[in-house]
């Protein structure tokens, strides 16, 4: 039997009478990179922030390593990571602060530097967050939301808006930390970062998952019936031709 | 003495401010792997998440050029405005003197009236002609005329005389009979020259060596008390829709952070900055306006302290329940004016018809400022303060209990 770190069964949400999230279930199995893809609307986040404590249950149940999140809220935060879709922080504030900041929300005091310098972010360390460039201020804000430990890290769409370097340096990050031994849930909009990336994927729609699999076995299942693409694919996309000629390094 | 007392408070609260800016300095500079610490027990741990929060917030206000502004700059201004306003004490009565006659007498009286001397009547010498002089009485900027006739100090059978006729509006006759008895008493000093008489009745005035309230020590309480009111309420209803605005809060909320630690946390910042902020103004008030405290500078402090974690309540009411700015400005409006024209903000209650007296008695920040000017001015003991002290206490409770019931993280 497959160890799993999170157990979601039948778990609703309704927002004056509308069901956003229509009694759903999945397993999360410990070390897995999870994703959960589907359009805008379809549920992910609210999924996502009902798991995080953030949002009430209205229906069904979670529980993260065995603790029901429902009645445990305190426990649940003290061994997750969450990097929301946004990632906020106060201005004039330095790195190391809010790195002091967020261990000390978990009653923790940490070396602030050893985290930074983990995210190549060493000589930012006095730096304020607002001085930061969109993929800086991303790998920050995961560093952050790890300097607890935690058991499992959510990420809501963490790659949106950045360039593919920073995407790609991102990418590295999030497989690192699940060879830490921490479980990943995360939701994105993008197909080849999902396949790139997680192990398993849920499609959401309408508050539904409507597939759940690994990347491999869904492209199998769909050409499986008969789908046919109508160009023929070439060796290489626009996206090569460009990490090609600008490089793989990060730019900022 | 009290400005040294004043300067040490203020000395301390900077090197405690300096010590903690220090530590966290070496601690961010050790490059070593985290080293396991002393374990902390559950509370100390609580504890020390509120402290890390304070302390770093503290140190993000005095890098923020416009929190310190509205901090230690702005109630500063109103200091110097309203204390140059109630600087004169006495009455003064502005006044236009029309003078019709061309005797010596008429430009000896004229001279005395004008000198610099005399503090009571200040003379307008623009105004030349009776017209004029209505005019200005009528709208307010003069409050009495005196007309000096053709007639006056002609002498008559080798003896000069003459009379002086003050002109009023029916607003203000005060003013006048002031007046009236300021030039009587000039005209006896000129007539005893003339008759040798002397008076069975006189009168003498003399001052007591008991120290009096001046109205500064009214507008400058008063003016604590809008200190504490902007920072406490304005400050968290800016700050906090903002904040969640940002999703600050909302991360805050993925971790075990307790909305009472944050929130102590936020009072024990509140505090500080403050009391600074307050240190400032007495020592301004004393350097300026020569306000002279009498009372003791640690229970000042103690209760100023007491007022400000009070009065920022409501503001962490109003900002931890609000969604964004524009839902809570005019609830926060609502709260504030009523506060600041009843509580003795700008004019001391006293003035106030008793039936409104009783009823402001109780609203929160009347006991701060009727306090703070019992210990600053009147040199009375925070023991003393059983009634206000009750009424803040009363407050805090409901205040408080408001405050962590709306409070949202987002």
């Amino acid at each position: 039997m497959a160890d799993y770190i999170l157990k979601v069964k039948n778990l609703s949400k309704k927002y004056d009478d509308k069901e956003v999230v229509k009694g759903i279930s999945f397993e999360v199995k410990k070390g897995e990179i999870f994703g959960i893809l589907g359009p805008n609307g379809a549920g992910k986040t609210t999924t996502l922030e009902m798991i995080e404590t953030l949002r009430p249950i209205d229906g069904g149940s979670a529980s993260i390593d065995g603790v029901d999140v429902a009645s445990h809220p305190y426990e649940i935060r003290g061994v997750i990571g969450v990097q929301p879709q946004t990632p906020g922080f106060q201005d004039k504030t330095k790195l190391t602060e809010l790195i002091q900041m967020f261990a000390a929300a978990y009653g923790e005091r940490v070396n602030p530097r050893k985290f930074l310098d983990e995210v190549n972010l060493g000589d930012k360390a006095d730096a304020y967050i607002e001085q930061l460039s969109g993929g800086q201020k991303q790998r920050f804000s995961i560093v952050a939301a790890l300097v607890h430990n935690p058991k499992i890290f959510f990420l809501d769409e963490p790659t949106t808006g950045l360039d593919p370097q920073a995407r790609r340096s991102l990418w590295k990050l999030i497989e690192e930390v699940r060879n830490r031994g921490i479980s990943v849930i995360l939701t994105t909009h993008y197909m080849d970062e999902a396949e790139v990336l997680c192990d398993r994927i849920a499609i959401m729609d309408k508050g539904e998952i409507i597939a759940l699999d690994t990347p491999k076995k869904l492209i199998k299942d769909l050409l499986a019936r008969g789908f046919k693409k109508e160009q023929q694919v070439e060796q290489a996309n626009l996206e090569d031709v460009f990490i090609d000629m600008t490089g793989k390094g990060l730019h900022t | 003495m009290s400005t040294i007392i004043t300067l040490i408070i203020i000395v301390t609260v900077l090197r405690i401010g300096r010590r903690i800016f220090q530590k966290s300095h070496t601690k961010a500079s050790e490059n070593t792997p985290t080293k396991v610490q002393k374990k902390l027990g559950p509370w100390q741990r609580k504890f020390f998440t509120v402290w890390t929060f304070f302390a770093i917030n503290l140190r993000r206000v005095f890098r923020d050029r416009v929190a310190l502004f509205f901090t230690f700059l702005f109630p500063l201004i109103f200091l110097f405005v309203f204390g140059s306003l109630s600087g004169h004490s006495g009455v003064s009565l502005s006044v236009a003197i029309i003078d019709h006659s061309s005797s010596s007498y008429a430009k000896q009286f004229v001279a005395q009236a004008e000198a610099k001397s005399q503090k009571v009547i200040k003379v307008n010498r623009t105004v030349t002609t009776l017209a004029a002089a209505n005019e200005k009485m009528g709208r307010g900027e003069l409050d009495a005329t005196i007309e000096l006739p053709a007639t006056f100090g002609n002498s008559k059978a080798g003896q000069p005389s003459g009379q002086a006729i003050v002109h009023y509006t029916q607003n203000n006759e005060q003013a006048a009979e002031t007046l009236v008895s300021v030039l009587q008493a000039q005209f006896q000093g000129i007539n005893a020259k003339f008759i040798q008489a002397k008076v069975p009745f006189t009168v003498v005035s003399k001052q007591t060596n008991e120290r009096s309230l001046s109205s500064f020590d009214y507008t400058f309480t008063g003016l604590l008390g809008f200190a504490i009111l902007g920072s406490g309420i304005f400050g968290p209803m800016n700050v906090f829709p903002e904040l969640k605005k940002m999703g600050i809060l909302r991360r805050l909320h993925t971790t075990p952070l307790r909305v009472w630690q944050y929130f102590l946390s936020t009072m024990m910042g509140y505090a500080v900055t403050g009391l600074l902020s307050l240190a400032v103004m007495f020592a301004v008030a004393m350097a300026v306006f020569h306000l002279k405290v009498v009372g003791n500078y640690l229970e000042l402090a103690v209760f100023l302290t007491f007022g400000i974690v009070m009065v920022l309540g409501i503001g962490l009411a109003l900002g931890g329940w609000a969604k964004n700015e524009r839902k809570v400005a005019p609830l926060g409006n609502i709260i504030v004016f009523p506060m600041m024209f009843l509580t003795g903000v700008f004019f001391p209650r006293f003035l106030m018809p008793e039936w409104l007296q009783s009823v402001t008695t109780y609203m929160p920040l009347t006991p701060v400022i009727d306090g703070a000017r019992l210990i600053a001015t009147e040199g009375k003991s925070i023991l003393d303060l059983g009634p206000q002290l009750g009424i803040m206490a009363v407050w805090m409770v409901i205040i408080y209990a408001i405050a962590f019931r709306v409070f949202r993280w987002e």
